[in-house]
């Protein structure tokens, strides 16, 4: 090919000459491009063929998944046991309760996500009603519902109250560490940047193992609670302290400008903050933030390491058994695909929101 | 109305050992237009930081109004809220429009209602002359109007005293007059004024009082026609040599 045809070409059959130039311009690029074309077909193909073409989906046909020779994928297991990886122990019967309590947790998640419902009166009414209407649904006890205690939840369920929880304990203790660590008084901000160093320093593991095991010889009878409420205050600490130095991270971008201009302007120390320098550290810590967020919702599975059926063992329990121990690879990609969604649709409102606040302004 | 605007008596700041103003004596009367000139490092910008205690100062009195400036939080509010403060580099908030850099501190420290504070501010804005940018970002506009937005947002708290530091240091030539233009608009008007700038066209056309700072110290003062036909100490001629010429 010479200089002089590309134009010509490139005017008549636009992508097919992009495509000569950028994928097969030499012998080289030709020969690793059929390559690399191939080698992607033949892993779609399999995967076509694994997942759809030679797959078994109906529920119950375990026994047609056992004699299928093709080695299909068995969505059979999905279909049969979905109920357990969404409700995990939660009673059969009632399960619909567990159902419409994580339908409304999601809906309030959302409805937080729409700027109208930013303001300090509407968040925390619509966050209030939110774990009121989960609360009351999946514990019952009241009006001929049957009361399921905490032990029993589980599931998709469980896994997004623990990150809803977690995160709206969190977020606001966040802000009050990152405060502190910024006090004027040394003793204070040094005080607030050992606890946060120390909680940092330790395993996510090692903290729920304490709240959920070592709290209740230590706290007061009234002050036990449930071993879930624990788990999440003690989750719900340690994102804090991540997520304070995040937030202090983007204070510390804002010019000393900012707040003199505040200052100089007659305004109080709270208006100063909720006006001027969070709003702004938010913009500046936003993709850190959503980060932040992501692991979080990732690391809810480690409740399962002191008894708690999260969406993660709940799966494993689901083709745990006799009949369905062949299927665990399919089970794992439906709790991937689980995972995926919410975390993949986080990361979307975290660009949304990025172009929205318009960071790159600045 | 007896109370001078400001009142500064031996007055002395530190940063840790370093001595940067000593013993300053100051009285600014009400309407009065004052300029404060001197080289860099001369501790100009840091006395009036000191006014509005951007700055803490270690000894001696500052009263603004007949208000005492100490270490009670509701006098240093009040003070701040009666000096409006003009910075070098604008700092407008980034994140809200011109409309709302200029009614936040009305509505929040004035507690005036969001209406009345919007229509406050519109007068001002077209007072300096650009009205019609009101509900852009202070990102979108130029240095000389961001600077203007800025005057105006002090202006809205209305403040009887005017403290300008360095306002057109961070300027494109181009766009000093424009800001100029309003300072000697408001010094018509009769504002109390505290200006630290090195424009001394404009000292010459509004000051009632040039002062002139080196080493922390105020070396001369007197009224503009004097102070720069007629200045006394060495210091003051190199200076003015300097920045004249």
């Amino acid at each position: 090919m010479t200089a002089s045809v590309m134009p010509a070409a490139l005017s008549r059959q636009p992508v097919l000459g992009v495509l000569k130039k950028k994928y097969f311009a030499t012998r080289l690029d030709a020969a690793v491009t059929v390559l690399f074309a191939a080698f992607i077909a033949w892993i779609v193909w399999s995967l076509v063929n694994w997942g759809v073409l030679d797959a078994v989906f109906g529920p119950n046909q375990g026994d047609v998944c056992r004699e299928d020779l093709e080695g299909g994928a068995c969505w059979s297991v999905v279909s049969t046991r979905w109920r357990i990886v969404l409700f995990g122990l939660y009673p059969f019967e009632e399960q619909w309760r567990s159902g419409i309590a994580c339908i409304a947790m999601v809906v309030v998640a959302i409805l937080s996500c729409i700027p109208w419902f930013w303001s300090a009166r509407r968040l925390p009414v619509l966050w209030v009603v939110g774990f009121a209407t989960f609360y009351v649904l999946m514990r019952g006890g009241f009006l001929g519902l049957a009361e399921v205690t905490e032990q029993n939840w589980g599931g998709l369920s469980l896994t997004i109250f623990i990150f809803a929880a977690v995160s709206l304990l969190g977020m606001p203790l966040a802000i009050i560490f990152a405060l502190l660590r910024r006090s004027k008084l040394p003793w204070i901000a040094r005080t607030m940047a050992l606890v946060i160093d120390t909680i940092r320093s330790l395993p996510l593991l090692t903290i729920m193992f304490t709240f959920a095991i070592v709290m209740p010889f230590v706290l007061p009878d009234w002050a036990i609670g449930d071993k879930l409420y624990r788990v999440i205050v003690g989750y719900a600490l340690f994102f804090a302290c991540y997520q304070a130095e995040i937030i202090r991270g983007g204070m510390q971008a804002l010019p000393n400008g900012q707040e003199e201009a505040a200052k100089a302007l007659g305004l109080g120390y709270w208006h100063r903050i909720g006006y001027i320098i969070l709003p702004q550290a938010f913009r500046n810590a936003l993709p850190p933030t959503i980060n932040q967020f992501v692991i979080t919702f990732k690391e809810t599975s480690l409740v399962t390491i002191i008894g708690f059926f999260d969406v993660m063992a709940s799966g494993r329990a689901a083709s745990g058994t006799a009949e369905w121990n062949f299927a665990v690879v399919e089970m794992y990609v439906f709790v991937a695909l689980i995972f995926y969604v919410f975390v993949f649709s986080l990361s979307r409102y975290g660009a949304y929101l990025e172009r929205r606040l318009g960071v790159g302004r600045r | 109305m007896s109370a001078p605007a400001i009142r500064i008596a031996s007055m002395n700041k530190y940063y840790g050992h370093f001595h940067a103003l000593k013993g300053i004596d100051l009285e600014v009367a009400r309407g009065e237009k004052i300029v404060i000139c001197g080289p860099s490092g001369s501790g100009k910008s840091t006395l009036i930081r000191c006014i509005n205690r951007l700055e803490e100062h270690q000894s001696g009195v500052i009263e603004v109004n007949g208000i005492e400036l100490n270490d009670n939080v509701d006098n240093i509010e009040e003070i701040r809220r009666e000096a409006g403060m003009v910075f070098q580099n604008f700092n407008l908030f980034p994140h809200m429009t011109v409309l709302e850099n200029c009614t936040l501190a009305p509505i929040l420290a004035r507690k005036i209602g969001r209406a009345e504070a919007e229509k406050t501010a519109m007068e001002y804005l077209t007072r300096v002359k650009i009205p019609e940018q009101a509900h852009k970002y202070p990102g979108e506009l130029s240095g000389g109007q961001q600077q203007r937005v800025a005057i105006a947002r002090a202006l809205c708290m209305a403040p009887e005293i005017m403290l300008f530091d360095e306002p057109t240091s961070a300027l494109d030539p181009e766009m000093i007059s424009e800001v100029l233009d309003v300072m000697v608009g408001l010094a018509k008007d009769g504002m109390t004024m505290v200006c630290v700038t090195h424009e001394m066209g404009f000292a010459r056309q509004v000051a009632d009082r040039v002062i002139f700072m080196a080493d922390g110290e105020i070396v001369e003062q007197g009224p503009p026609e004097e102070f720069f036909v007629n200045p006394k100490s060495d210091r003051t001629k190199t200076f003015l040599s300097q920045i004249l010429a």
